[in-house]
């Protein structure tokens, strides 16, 4: 004890008056403040009232057994208990420090018995309370670089494409066609490099815990619904027929509603990259006794066979010469991941020329 | 004489404000920037504008929705039609900060950083109108 800080309160529970009165002295002669029990019930509601730092508790007691007593008491936070037993059940002790005590006190024992194991406690207790401070600390600080970068990689970006945004319509008109082309590229390519900050970010989210997936039951027939909404004007835009064929009465499936709504739209964009005008999409749902499958099909380029396995690798690229649009390289990786975060599969199957096929299966 | 609708951009980024002043101006609408949120509080007392636009990160994660609470908690502001901007994606359930505090004051529409030129005046059109 510094003497500084507040004294640690030290709660004894004994049934043996001789005990809780030699235990009194000794810690409060030490400069513990000290408040006493001589049952399992007494001791819980003074705990739950006084919030102890540390409690000494005999296993022996008429009516509630000190390891019952124990088991409740582990719920105040931060406290060291302490089991007092006799010689002969040290086994009890054992037992005892499994369920969660720090450690022992056989009894007879002397004071500087007592005084040694209440120090260790003490002392024990200020550094797991410090270790957890700073593991929050590091874990908030984490949390707060990703939403930080976030923010700055993104504003700047943001920033410019909405000057190029005002620049195309400023100039509406009074532009040279090849101008304006060049304007439209640098806008591409920066969308993309926003795409790329916000794939990482969900990686690095999802690597680091920070992402959780919180279950619920998803109606994946909705889900497929809005991802082929979203791109349905693209698809028109590009000359793509989409299909869709989900079967009414689709079961639901635990999972993320959000994430999922992601990965779909992810994989159906996708095929609009690499599927030319006058191709097709098809997208249809199924499900047997175990698994749901949603599979994504469309009749683009295909995907070299010596390429397939490394398609769901960060960064990984299938460089063909038909490769019109760039992604972010993340897509399929961050896919991948929250399927996997779904217990479920992504599989992939492709011909050159003919076209790809990506399925996702969920367990049931 | 003809009166332009009013517009106020409250935005901690002078490059963003600039970039959407010069959208809105060349559709016909009056604008004011501010660049903070108290600034935003003031400019919208004094000019009464028909719609301000609020970015939700300022000063704060969450400054935004401050101002937000502010000019739908007094009797002179109430009634300014409200669009939140936001460059925090908010497709995903990521970012913790992109969802409104407990019991936040409405805004009439959400939108995600950048926002295409033609995209910014159909919405504003349908809820101030153009210049009256």
């Amino acid at each position: 004890m510094t003497g500084k800080e507040k004294p640690a309160l030290i709660l004894i529970i004994d049934d043996e008056e001789s005990i809780r009165d030699g235990c009194s002295q000794t810690l409060s002669k030490w400069g513990y403040q000290v408040i006493t029990a001589s049952d399992g019930d007494e001791g819980i509601r003074l705990a739950r009232e006084k919030v102890p730092e540390m409690a000494f508790v005999d296993l022996k007691m008429p009516g509630m057994t000190g390891m019952q007593v124990m088991e409740i008491l582990a719920d105040i936070p931060d406290i060291v208990l302490i089991v007092i037993t006799g010689y002969a059940s040290i086994i009890s002790a054992v037992e005892a420090m499994k369920k969660g005590a720090y450690d022992y006190l056989p009894k007879p024992f002397i004071p500087d018995q007592l005084r040694a194991v209440a120090q260790r406690g003490i002392e024990h207790r200020t550094l797991k309370i410090e270790a957890k401070k700073l593991r929050e600390e590091k874990e908030l600080f984490q949390k707060g670089f990703i939403t930080f970068v976030s923010h700055e990689m993104r504003s700047p970006l943001v920033t410019v494409l909405q000057y190029i945004e005002t620049i195309k319509m400023l100039a509406e008109g009074s532009m040279a066609p090849d101008m304006l082309e060049i304007i439209e590229r640098c806008s591409v390519r920066l969308k993309n490099l926003e795409d790329l900050v916000s794939h990482w970010l969900d990686i690095t989210r999802i690597e680091d815990g920070t992402f959780s997936t919180h279950k619920e039951p998803v109606d994946l027939k909705g889900v497929i619904a809005e991802a082929v909404d979203d791109l349905m004007p693209l698809c028109e835009k590009r000359g793509i027929a989409v299909e869709t064929s989900v079967p009414q009465d689709l079961p639901t499936i635990m999972g993320d509603k959000d994430s999922l709504l992601r990965v779909l739209t992810n994989v159906i964009g996708n095929a609009t990259k690499y599927t030319p005008s006058g191709g097709s999409i098809t997208v249809k749902a199924a499900y047997d006794d175990y698994y749901v499958t949603v599979s994504i099909a469309d009749t683009g380029t295909g995907i070299p066979p010596d390429k397939l396995p490394f398609i769901f690798e960060p960064f990984y690229r299938v460089k063909g010469k038909e490769e019109r649009y760039r992604g972010s390289g993340l897509g399929l990786t961050f896919c991948k991941m929250i399927m996997d975060a779904h217990n479920g599969k992504i599989e992939v199957s492709s011909k050159e020329g003919e076209g790809t096929r990506f399925v996702l299966k969920f367990p049931r | 004489m003809e009166t332009k609708k009013k517009v106020l951009i409250i935005d901690d980024d002078n490059d963003f404000c600039i970039a959407t002043k010069l959208i809105l101006e060349k559709d016909g609408y009056e604008v004011f920037i501010a660049e903070d949120g108290r600034a935003g509080v003031e400019i919208a007392k004094s000019v009464s504008p028909d719609l301000a636009i609020v970015d939700m990160m300022m000063e704060t994660w969450s400054e935004g929705f401050n101002v937000v609470a502010k000019l739908r908690g007094s009797d002179a502001t109430k009634d300014i039609k409200l669009i939140m901007l936001s460059a925090v994606d908010l497709h995903g359930p990521y970012d913790e900060p992109s969802v409104p505090p407990e019991g936040a004051p409405r805004v009439d529409l959400v939108l995600a950083k950048p926002i295409k030129a033609p995209e910014l005046i159909r919405y504003i059109g349908n809820l101030v109108g153009k210049s009256a």
